[in-house]
């Protein structure tokens, strides 16, 4: 697995998710995200803050896009009903829709082949690895990123983040990332890993809804949905098929608008994890 | 042409038989495996190779392990209980300690001075020796449960287990640090026992 993993199917690594790709799959984690129930609380990337150690950076330093923000609630604005205006206010009053974008955990991910010291990887569980102590900062994954969901540390931000007494609530169950890192969402590694030693040591497999991210937890309206899909009886499971979303297609041709289920920039074929229900809107826009 | 395709046929069903085969032998060789591998899960752990000599911790007191598990026999998990049921072993809390030394050995000077500690209601600053870096997540449940408990390992030697990565705690005072628990000696141990060679199963 992991490094060897990559030196032996070097050639076969890039293989597309329309063919199967080339790993032994343990689990494949994944997420459904109904963007109708979505009300752009931001409790979820909160959350990702509290649970990931995700250093505060500071408000220049996140107009500079420094943001460590694994988890980000994008905002869009359906367009003016009103046309008699022709200026547009930047922030409407009406016509808001929200997205929580995370790293979308891609099957074959675009971030993983260009890393030069395979610090980023595929796991056996569907996850794309990112080792902190293994990463030298060449940043090329988070270029080759189509959501831009990779963040660098361009400053030790850990020494301003957590004044005493704040150290305290860090997670010890994850690394606080220093200055050169590249850093991303894990899809709440440690807690996973957690579930998955739990389940080993009473020789069981792990359960569906035993245990979830960080932001389906706090998530107020239960708009995310966090699980394993190899699993065909759990929720989000049953929430892709449903929708008709399916791994390892890139396009989808669905004509029932009751299928809601669509996943961002699958045209670009790289098979992300996170599948998001389409808004229902009653003006039609 | 139809030969060709005639050809092609007898081709065909040439190489059905023989698929046929093949899969009956990888069968049988799976079938012939499978107590192998068995076995293999329960087989006799193969230590991590390699030693380190590490400095000195000064500890507040100097704790003797060798009295405690060479000449008394107690069990190491008797003390360091979380180990078989979390991540960390444990540093033992003072009242544990109390509750033997209470009538044992009241008269040593170690031990007034633990009991100086429990009187002030404080705990003896142990400090720690056995250090992983931050980024590394181990858990020593999973490790007893592989080498301990699945194979049915007599309990009371559990420490011949512990001294694969601890070293004889047995013929020490204060514990010491003589394995290097670096990455290419977990490794070792991993790849000679089977263990998982994933880089996010410990790197966190």
């Amino acid at each position: 697995m992991s490094l060897q993993n990559i030196m032996e199917n070097w050639s076969n690594y890039r293989r597309g998710a329309e063919e199967g790709g080339h790993h032994k799959y343990e689990h494949r984690w994944g997420m459904a995200i109904n963007l109708d129930l979505c009300i752009g609380c931001n409790a979820c990337s909160t959350a990702c803050y509290a649970e990931n150690n995700l250093a505060v950076v500071g408000k220049s330093r996140f107009a500079k896009g420094q943001a460590m923000h694994w988890l980000r609630v994008e905002r869009y604005w359906d367009e003016s009903q009103n046309k008699s205006s022709s200026v547009t206010p930047d922030y409407p009053e009406e016509g808001a829709s929200f997205l929580p974008m995370m790293c979308q955990q891609c099957n074959s991910a675009t971030c993983e082949p260009v890393c030069p010291v395979a610090a980023t990887y595929h796991t056996p569980d569907g996850l794309n690895a990112q080792v902190y102590n293994r990463c030298i900062g060449s940043r090329y994954c988070s270029n080759n990123c189509p959501y831009r969901n990779r963040y660098f540390n361009f400053f030790s931000y850990y020494e301003s983040s957590w004044p005493e007494p704040l150290n305290l609530q860090l997670n010890p169950d994850l690394t606080v990332r220093d200055k050169g890192v590249m850093e991303k969402c894990t899809f709440c590694v440690q807690r996973i890993r957690a579930a998955k030693d739990k389940a080993k040591m009473a020789d069981r497999k792990v359960q569906d809804g035993e245990f979830t991210t960080a932001c389906a937890q706090a998530c107020p309206t239960g708009a995310i949905v966090f699980g394993d899909r190899l699993d065909e009886t759990s929720k989000v499971a049953k929430l892709w098929q449903q929708h008709e979303v399916k791994l390892g297609v890139y396009k989808q041709h669905k004509q029932n608008p009751e299928k809601r289920g669509y996943r961002i920039f699958e045209e670009l074929n790289v098979d992300p994890s996170v599948m998001y229900l389409e808004r229902v809107r009653d003006t039609g826009i | 042409m139809e030969i060709a395709v005639n050809q092609y046929r007898v081709d065909y069903q040439r190489r059905g038989e023989i698929v046929r085969r093949l899969a009956l032998a990888i069968m049988f060789v799976v079938a012939a495996s499978l107590p192998v591998v068995g076995w293999s899960a329960a087989a006799d752990p193969i230590p991590p190779v390699g030693t380190y000599d590490g400095i000195d911790v000064e500890q507040p007191i100097e704790f003797p392990h060798n009295v405690h598990v060479d000449v008394n026999k107690i069990n190491c998990m008797y003390c360091h209980t979380y180990a078989r049921r979390s991540k960390v072993a444990g540093i033992p809390p003072t009242s544990k300690c109390m509750g033997c030394h209470k009538i044992i050995a009241t008269d040593k000077p170690r031990i007034q001075k633990l009991t100086e500690y429990w009187q002030k209601k404080q705990s003896p600053p142990w400090k720690k020796v056995h250090d992983l870096p931050d980024f590394v997540h181990f858990t020593h449940e999973r490790h007893l449960k592989r080498f301990v408990f699945d194979r049915d390992y007599p309990v009371e030697d559990v420490k011949d287990i512990c001294a694969f990565c601890h070293g004889q705690i047995k013929d020490m005072t204060v514990a010491h640090k003589v394995k290097p628990l670096n990455m290419g000696w977990c490794k070792s141990c991993h790849e000679a026992n089977g263990g998982p060679g994933d880089c996010w199963k410990c790197h966190k």
